[in-house]
């Protein structure tokens, strides 16, 4: 019997009988998961193992104090709530360890069947779900950025009503400018003034500048890891590299992200060279699927060098001794605002910096963002030489099949990408 | 003159118009996507492919676009890079609607503004700019209102010409109603201003992070009914719908379409339907009827043609299920003729026939057309006067039909355009374990290991099907896992018309008994399947004919 499976059934039936019961059944399992990891860590590396711990952790606190918790969505910054001791958790994370738990299909099912589109990304609809269930948390309250989809600006304005809690949204503009950084950090301040009057607490200005000096450490030791590891076999895994969106994002700024960006780099600067594929993913991962598990799970043949969903938000002038500009310059400089052209170029340069000798871009269900540029992407990749994957599919929802097709169109572009290397060899 | 097009209410229409500009709504319902798909990816919403659409088939040379959502700016970057337009503008404007945000929409006009004089190479011309508000008028008296995303011209003019009210088109672009104040600024950048202002002063649209405005589109006291419009992948608007769903006290459809033509037939029987439930109290008495005094009912599926003959007393004279052929019409002129030999009839002895089904409007046949959601409640209520809902899935369709006490529909929801779900589905998964229709519905009924199919599109859960045979699972357990997942189907939408018991199911999937077990288990009530499950539309088209007014 599948443990996991048996597991997310029962909570999903439990949550349509007892949303509290099947709460505290999650928190066990999920309390037994980072047991388990652990003691039996695998073939993980030491910075993947801190990632899980770190990871589990946040998720395990945002299940255990609901007294604690503020509902974000993924690039909300979160060194002022990291300041004030609130646990932010995101719908992306959430969704996630739900799909982890092989617990989402309920929650899927029941946000849809309420009228939300089933055209909406999955995560979202999950988080929707387990909303409605009551299976999620009531949090404190919720903030949000418009950044980097439509999905946020409608699931956090439902959400907020649906609990009627105290919400706050930032709005990101399309434009890249000194403009446009200010008018967001004056927005970022809003927010602390918002966190203040919620928690009668001000946000504590040395502190603040103390987790966004950290954060930007940490932003600066991946992008030395992505440095590093060009040519290098560092051998991981699909649901870690999802992972790695949580530490630089929800924890950016935490002493755990930047000991385990630290880790990352000392690892790849030790590592021995790469005898397989490189790739450049765009978008989350697909860690559900099992023939892709065991095309890239510490597989020598290939491994994920970078992922844009970590890398997206790095500017490497920022002072954190403003704090507020810092973080603004995050969201307004970030690879996924603006036009499509800006999210590809940055991957471009990306490609270069890790080597990369092939990309997959993930077209996940319902990222209009992300199918919108898919073509585009191509076209500027491979003009580059760069060979692209268009791979439709779903990060999070099982009930998206087609996990055979998946593998072979992934085996068939790996095949290609050898025959390529060949090619220039000779 | 070269027309400018433009897709968003926000656009500022009177500022184009004033630099010499012909503005138009861009307005395209094309008959498919294939040049959009070339370039975009086909899960783009409908209104953002129809653009690309239009702009690819040459249709378009100027445009100026708003960042209203993530397919308009994908939709953008395409159009940017294929190159194919002589101006191509986007607006940025901002989600919130405070003082910063209109400060930014008037830098944004202003720039707006200097690359179109360029383009055109005229000057603004302010009394065309002041003549160009054009006042709204709004209906007054008891009216329907058609929300949520755009609905173009062509399926507005087919949803008013159907519904028994005046209709108002009330979607996306459509509501736009901007007004100056009174002695607006003289200089340019003061009038910009007041016209940043003006423009975000519009009842919202659901990107803007402040809709509370919106609630002036539902407390309108002459609002009779709301056809709630949705485009396939446009997001926006379905929340909206699952917040109305629950609030609104006036008869509600959502009508679901993808941007093209094609699906406008289907789209047509649920504004029928809706228009029947409007019309409801009104529905004729019988009078003393003409002929001899024998109803047909003919409901022409995709599947079967079924005809039903009653007498005046509403007994059933004669039940005829054939399969439907090539054509609508054929199928119903024969299955009608069999019947009429069944009672020992003819033609003339029938006081009226009415007509029911896809093939309903191509049969000439019949004195009147009724949709099958309305017939199917008829029917099942004359079957067991307690069925509160129906369950109807047929070949190429499923339905759930919600009913009052007196066999009217209440609410209903059909599936989208999918084989999921339907007997369609049923049909593939037997063909590919290599069973009849019979054994597939009696093969899953004793199974040991609970699997489910978890791929929600038909032709994943085919290879999935093919994967767990070659994983030598048993048979029984993967066809109770396919019936599972019909199942699953049929109790989102039990769910969503808020379906209670006595639940009936009708259609010709109600002879799989492993598919009703499967459904009963999900629901947790039994279900109620009179022999004649099959025949409800039929039956309720008959049901009708007998309450016709003699002519």
């Amino acid at each position: 019997m599948d443990i996991t499976a048996a597991f997310g059934r029962r909570v999903s039936r439990l949550a349509q009988e007892d949303p509290e019961k099947a709460r505290r059944f999650l928190l066990l399992g999920w309390r037994a998961n980072g047991i388990k990891n652990r003691l039996r860590p695998g073939k993980r590396s030491p910075s993947d193992r801190m990632l899980f711990q770190a990871v589990n952790q946040a998720m395990v606190r945002c299940l255990a104090r609901p007294e604690k918790n503020v509902m974000v969505s993924l690039f909300t910054p979160c060194e002022p709530l990291l300041t004030q001791g609130l646990l932010p958790y995101s719908c992306e994370a959430f969704s996630s360890y739900l799909s982890g738990s092989m617990a989402e299909e309920g929650f899927l099912r029941h946000a849809e069947e309420t009228g939300i589109p089933s055209s909406l990304c999955s995560y979202h609809k999950i988080f929707i779900g387990a909303a409605q269930t009551d299976l999620m948390p009531r949090p404190r309250f919720i903030l949000n950025t418009s950044l980097a989809c439509d999905a946020n600006t409608l699931t956090f304005r439902y959400l907020a009503e649906h609990y009627g809690v105290p919400h706050f949204s930032i709005d990101v503009p399309y434009e890249q400018s000194p403009q446009s950084v200010d008018y967001v950090a004056g927005q970022l301040r809003e927010m602390s003034g918002f966190l203040a009057q919620q928690t009668g607490v001000p946000v504590n200005q040395a502190k603040l500048i103390e987790t966004v000096s950290r954060g930007q450490r940490t932003l600066q030791h991946y992008q030395d890891f992505l440095s590093a590891r060009a040519g290098k076999a560092l051998l991981s895994d699909l649901t870690s590299e999802l992972y790695r969106t949580a530490a630089f994002h929800l924890l950016l700024g935490s002493p755990e992200s930047e000991a385990m960006a630290r880790q990352m780099k000392a690892e790849a600067q030790a590592a021995p060279p790469a005898r397989g594929h490189q790739l450049l993913w765009l978008h989350t991962t697909p860690y559900w699927v099992p023939p892709l598990r065991a095309i890239f799970d510490h597989a020598q043949g290939v491994q994920i060098a970078a992922s844009d969903m970590s890398y997206e938000g790095f500017v490497p002038d920022a002072d954190p001794e403003k704090p507020y500009e810092t973080m603004a310059k995050r969201l307004v400089y970030s690879s996924f605002n603006g036009p499509a052209q800006r999210r590809i170029q940055r991957a471009l340069e990306v490609a270069e910096q890790v080597q990369a000798d092939g990309a997959v871009w993930f077209c996940h269900w319902g990222c209009k963002h992300t199918l919108g540029g898919a073509q585009l992407a191509k076209a500027a990749f491979e003009e580059k030489g760069l060979p692209t994957l268009l791979l439709d599919g779903d990060s999070c929802d099982r009930g998206f099949g087609g996990e055979g097709q998946a593998a072979t169109r992934m085996e068939a572009f790996l095949e290609l990408l050898s025959t390529h290397r060949e090619g220039s060899a000779s | 003159m070269t027309p400018t097009h433009y897709i968003c209410k926000y656009t500022p229409t009177e500022l184009l118009t004033a630099l010499g500009g012909d503005c138009v709504l861009l307005d395209e319902a094309p008959e498919n996507f294939d040049l959009s798909d070339q370039v975009a990816h086909p899960n783009l919403c409908g209104f953002g492919k129809s653009i690309l659409q239009a702009v690819l088939s040459g249709g378009v040379r100027e445009l100026v676009l708003v960042n209203c959502c993530d397919t308009i700016r994908s939709a953008y970057d395409i159009l940017k890079a294929h190159g194919k337009l002589d101006f191509l503008y986007m607006l940025d404007l901002l989600h919130n609607q405070d003082g910063c945000s209109v400060d930014h929409a008037k830098g944004q006009l202003l720039a707006l503004a200097e690359a179109y004089r360029a383009y055109k190479g005229t000057r603004f011309d302010r009394d065309a700019f002041l003549r160009a508000f054009a006042p709204v008028r709004p209906l007054s008296g008891p009216h329907i209102t058609v929300l949520g995303a755009r609905m173009g011209q062509a399926l507005f003019d087919m949803t008013q010409s159907l519904l028994p009210l005046p209709a108002e088109n009330s979607t996306c672009v459509n509501n736009r109603s901007v007004a100056l104040p009174p002695d607006p600024p003289e200089d340019f950048d003061g009038l910009m201003g007041a016209y940043a202002r003006a423009l975000l002063g519009q009842i919202p649209c659901m990107r803007m992070t402040d809709k509370s405005g919106r609630n002036r589109l539902y407390n309108d006291p002459g609002l009779a009914g709301v056809v709630y419009h949705t485009v396939k992948f446009c997001d926006y608007y379905g929340f909206e719908y699952a917040q109305l769903k629950e609030e609104l006290s006036v008869p509600l459809l959502k009508l679901e379409s993808d941007g093209t033509r094609q699906s406008q037939e289907q789209l047509r029987t649920r504004l029928e339907a809706f228009a029947e439930g409007l019309h409801r109290e009104d529905a004729p008495l019988r009078r003393s009827p003409a002929g001899k005094g024998y109803y047909a009912g003919i409901d022409s599926g995709s599947t079967t043609t079924d005809v039903v003959i009653l007498d005046q007393e509403r007994s059933v004279k004669a039940k005829v299920i054939l399969p439907t052929g090539a054509g609508a019409s054929g199928g119903a002129a024969r299955a009608l003729e069999q019947a009429l030999q069944e009672a020992g009839l003819t033609q003339a002895d029938l006081s009226a026939t009415v007509t029911t089904g896809y093939g309903r409007s191509v049969i000439s046949t019949g004195d009147k057309s009724i949709t099958e959601i309305t017939c199917h409640a008829k029917g099942a209520h004359f079957l067991n006067p307690d069925v509160r809902t129906v369950i109807d899935i047929g070949g190429q369709d499923s339905k759930v039909i919600r009913l009052d006490e007196a066999g009217g529909v209440v609410n209903f929801v059909m599936n989208d355009k999918c084989a999921a779900g339907t007997g369609r589905f049923l049909e593939m998964m037997a063909r590919t374990l290599e069973l009849t229709l019979e054994e597939i519905s009696q093969v899953g009924l004793v199974w040991n290991e609970d699997i489910t199919i978890s791929s929600m599109c038909t032709v994943f859960a085919d290879s999935e099907v093919v994967s767990l045979v070659a994983q030598n699972k048993a048979l029984p357990d993967i066809v109770h896992g396919l019936n599972k997942s019909v199942a699953a189907r049929a109790a989102a939408l039990f769910r969503r018309v808020k379906g209670e018991a006595v639940c009936m199911m009708t259609g010709g999937v109600s002879h799989n008994q492993g598919v009703v077990q499967a459904i009963e288990e999900t629901l947790g009530l039994p279900l109620f399947i009179h022999e004649d499950a099959q025949l409800c539309g039929a039956l309720g088209a008959a049901l009708f004919a007998w309450e016709m007014p003699a002519e």
